[in-house]
């Protein structure tokens, strides 16, 4: 069986710490403009292993690559696994050492807000301004595709099990109408998590979003869907019982990433 | 039902393929009083001698002599009548498809064809009377239309469709009893335009007469399997329902095609040139009887043998859903 | 009744203007079968301006009498007998096997106003005839149904297997010609395959048979109205004529089956029509 950790921190390595790209690009705050002037890159790292991946700030673009960098100019290590997945869970952090490079404080500062923007994700941040509640769903819908992918190559024997028998099919999300989509395609124990409507073929499963607030509704305030699709927030199109499975998942994956219970 | 039909056949399911023809055409009989039928020594295997036994006047057996058949029927036609024709496929298409072709077609006559013991569905009989080739060569006949009714009840329908329908019409079935798909004859039926038997979004099956059951057989052990299956049946080959086809390409991506005919110029080949028409890549197989004469036996060994029964038919829908199609596959995340 | 010697004239000269008209229009397309159009051109004149009961102004008309060339390769003969009778204008027969013309070889019923069956394929003639003869039969009709055939296209089957269902029909509103000129396009009908006796032949499969002179037009119309009154079978005219009729350097040249003219060689034939029609009408 899967080891919980590791999954879990498969998921903060490879469809978490991706949305670092995202806040980057979507930010267009005065102080995005006077942080690109520093460049370099921010390990983060499980000490004594190549569990991590760094972030990489180059020519105003901003990169999160998987693995380990030869020589970054921030390292942050960590004691284990479950200490970084902390810093993204909302518990503890762990490390494993003392981080290196912390004079660098261009970097850092752009690091830290990075990782408040990231704040954006909790489930008692409710943002007012519409553009904040857009980047909240779009935010939330590409983690949640990517980790779904995650849970099936991380091994997770549930998600393995429902993937393995299932032909090419595309599960899609989007925010109707011409809002951001996300789609997990599955084939015969494969999956791949994409951005954006898939063009190829049909989608098996559709959640439609009835507009912004209807994703946020059910991406952000975790409304069920029984009284989502009641309500009209949103449609589900296709096989209603592999639209609950997939939702299963989901919510499995909510679960990984909620802080520890006190 | 067509608007406006007088004729029904409430014992659809009891009456073999042909008879139901038979009787269907014996009722058409009187609202069109122009129908003139004819065959040549086949009056009793095709059943249209049950039109005669009702109209002898407006019977022609013209003894075994097809050409002459299809160029009398021409001269009918001509002459301002309806002439109804039927004798088996093999010789409809292939001793008389000059006359098919010139007489009738290409002078665009009003003349119903209905070609029996079509396919391997006469397995018994060898390949003098098999005839595999029959809709590779009349789809290639300008003016003609070119249908191949799933059961009787649909043959039925075709049949009183024809009426109504401009110009020369090929309709084919096969050997009169083959078990129906269809459990009334009122599900909107019309010439050109395909029927969904079973919805899905996987892979999609078109198929056309004996091949629609089998599909739909198919489709539902697929289903047990959990994969979802959409089951089109193609019952007009020409003109084909392009839209139908493009659709199925677009949400499905994999079609498979079913017939009771050689592989190569028939349903397969006439939904693989709308395909790549239209541009847009799928994964695709035909299934049907390969390049060859068939062996000789009862027709279900005979569609199970080629494979184009529904195991036959759940065997490549496995085999293409384990197919990579994507030039680019790749199964990295986007990130 | 016989023809009177005043309508033969007639006839004589609207033939006279048939062959001078295949003449010009194979001169202008190029090529056609002339020979053929030549031996089959005064049965068609006795048709078209005596005995068919057919009104150019109405080709469509339901009761018209209905006329087959299954020896569809005449079809330059025919097409200047329709252009004459007025089914379309002649004008437009000089554009015979050009692109985009109505006029092929071999004349298309959908395309050419007047012609009732497109032909061209040999041994197709009869079946449809058959069929036509047969439709009048059930419609209650008593238009009647005339087919020409050559004399090599006897070599097909099909002409024999409708033989047998005219004949089995009992169909007395059917009059077929044999344009007897001899010869196929490989030379001579009776070195190639033997197909005497035809008159035999047909009686045997149940016709009446007649014989005429292709050329003549007492001989055709005789034969055409003592067919007329046959009852309970169908009748067959087989018609001595030359393939080539009129024209010195066609007449009975295997050869001339099919060919163009060069204005010479136009000149030439049309003097010789001219000659002969000359003579016979003084």
């Amino acid at each position: 069986m899967a080891d919980k950790v590791m999954l879990t921190n498969r998921i903060v390595l490879r469809s978490i710490m991706p949305l670092f790209k995202i806040l980057h690009e979507e930010d267009d705050s005065l102080l995005k403009h006077f942080l690109t002037r520093f460049e370099g890159v921010i390990q983060l790292a499980v000490k004594g292993t190549d569990i991590g991946a760094y972030v990489e700030l180059k020519d105003r673009r901003l990169d999160v690559v998987q693995g380990i960098h030869p020589s970054p100019d921030i390292l942050l290590p960590f004691k284990h696994a479950a200490g970084m997945n902390a810093l993204f869970t909302g518990g503890i952090p762990v490390f494993g050492g003392f981080p290196k490079g912390l004079t660098k404080l261009g970097l850092l500062v752009k690091f830290v807000t990075l990782l408040l923007g990231l704040l954006i994700l909790m489930p008692n941040v409710n943002p007012k301004a519409p553009e904040k509640r857009l980047l909240k769903v779009k935010m939330i819908m590409y983690m949640v595709t990517n980790a779904l992918s995650q849970l099936n190559k991380g091994g997770d024997e549930d998600m393995n099990a429902w993937t393995a028998k299932q032909p090419d099919r595309i599960y899609q999300m989007s925010v109707e109408p011409g809002g951001p989509a996300a789609y997990l395609r599955v084939k015969g124990g494969k999956t791949k998590a994409g951005r954006g409507l898939y063009t190829r073929k049909a989608p098996f499963v559709h959640m439609k979003f009835n507009g912004l607030d209807g994703a946020y509704k059910v991406l952000a305030e975790s409304k069920d869907t029984v009284s989502a699709t009641a309500d009209g927030d949103i449609k589900l199109e296709g096989s209603p019982e592999y639209a609950g499975n997939i939702g299963s998942f989901m919510m499995r994956i909510q679960d990984m990433l909620m802080p520890p219970k006190k | 039902m067509a608007e406006g039909m007088t004729w029904s056949v409430t014992d659809g399911d009891k009456l073999t393929q042909a008879e139901v023809y038979g009787e269907v055409l014996s009722q058409l009989g009187d609202r069109y009083p122009d129908i003139v039928a004819l065959t040549a020594d086949l009056a009793t295997s095709t059943k249209i001698g049950r039109f005669g036994k009702k109209y002898p006047e407006r019977f022609i057996n013209v003894g075994i002599a097809e050409n002459s058949m299809f160029g009398m029927a021409a001269g009918l036609a001509l002459a301002g009548l309806r002439p109804v024709v039927s004798t088996f496929a093999a010789f409809t298409s292939l001793r008389s498809a000059e006359q098919v072709r010139t007489d009738i077609c290409y002078q665009n006559l009003n003349v119903k064809i209905i070609s029996t013991h079509a396919g391997i569905s006469f397995g018994q009989a060898g390949s003098t009377h098999h005839c595999t080739e029959d809709l590779a060569v009349m789809r290639s006949f300008a003016n003609m239309t070119v249908i191949v009714p799933a059961d009787g009840l649909e043959t039925g329908n075709a049949v009183a469709a024809a009426m109504e329908w401009p110009g020369p019409v090929y309709i084919r079935v096969g050997r009169g009893f083959e078990p129906p798909v269809n459990k009334t004859q009122d599900y909107g039926y019309a010439i050109g335009k395909a029927i969904t038997m079973h919805d899905g979004k996987d892979v999609t099956i078109i198929a056309c007469g004996v091949g629609v059951l089998q599909a739909v057989r198919a489709a539902e052990v697929l289903g047990k399997q959990g994969l979802s299956a959409r089951v089109i049946n193609m019952h007009t080959i020409k003109p084909i329902d392009r839209d139908a086809i493009m659709q199925a390409v677009r949400e499905t991506r994999r079609i498979i095609t079913v017939e009771d005919h050689s592989t190569m110029g028939g349903l397969g080949s006439a939904v693989a040139e709308v395909i790549v028409e239209g541009g847009k890549a799928c994964a695709f197989r035909k299934l049907g009887v390969p390049d060859c004469y068939a062996i000789v036996g009862y027709p279900e060994d005979l569609y199970h043998h080629y494979g184009f029964d529904a195991d036959g038919i759940v065997a490549t829908v496995g085999e293409l859903m384990r197919l990579e199609i994507e030039e680019d596959e790749d199964w990295e995340d986007e990130a | 009744m016989p023809l009177t010697q005043e309508e033969i004239k007639g006839l004589q000269k609207k033939a006279w203007e048939i062959r001078r008209a295949i003449v010009e229009t194979t001169y202008t397309c190029g090529g056609s079968h002339i020979g053929g159009s030549l031996s089959q051109t005064d049965v068609l004149v006795a048709l078209y301006y005596k005995y068919l009961k057919v009104d150019p102004g109405r080709p469509e008309w339901e009761d018209r009498d209905r006329f087959i060339l299954s020896k569809g390769h005449g079809g330059i003969g025919w097409a200047s007998v329709l252009g004459d009778k007025g089914y379309f204008d002649k004008a437009l027969l000089k554009d015979f096997n050009k692109t985009g013309s109505p006029f092929g070889m071999h004349l298309d019923s959908l395309k050419v106003k007047g012609c009732d069956a497109s032909t061209g394929s040999l041994g197709h003639g009869l079946a449809i005839a058959c069929g036509l003869a047969l439709g009048a039969r059930l419609r209650g009709k008593d238009y009647r149904t005339y087919v020409m055939m050559g004399d090599g296209e006897l070599c097909e089957g099909t002409v024999w297997e409708a033989a047998i269902l005219c004949a089995h029909h009992k169909l007395d509103n059917l009059t077929a010609f044999v344009d007897r000129n001899g010869f196929m396009i490989d030379g001579p009908t009776e070195s190639i395959t033997t197909l005497e006796p035809i008159d035999a032949k047909f009686k045997a499969f149940g016709w009446e048979t007649l014989d005429a002179d292709g050329h003549d037009f007492a001989s055709i119309g005789a034969a055409i109205e003592k067919a007329q009154a046959v009852k309970g079978r169908p009748t067959v005219i087989i018609c001595a004529t030359v393939k080539g009729k009129c024209v010195d350097l066609m007449e009975a040249q295997a050869p001339w089956h099919y060919g163009g003219l060069n204005s010479d060689l136009r000149d030439q034939a049309l003097a010789c029509i001219d000659a002969h029609y000359k003579s016979l009408l003084g």
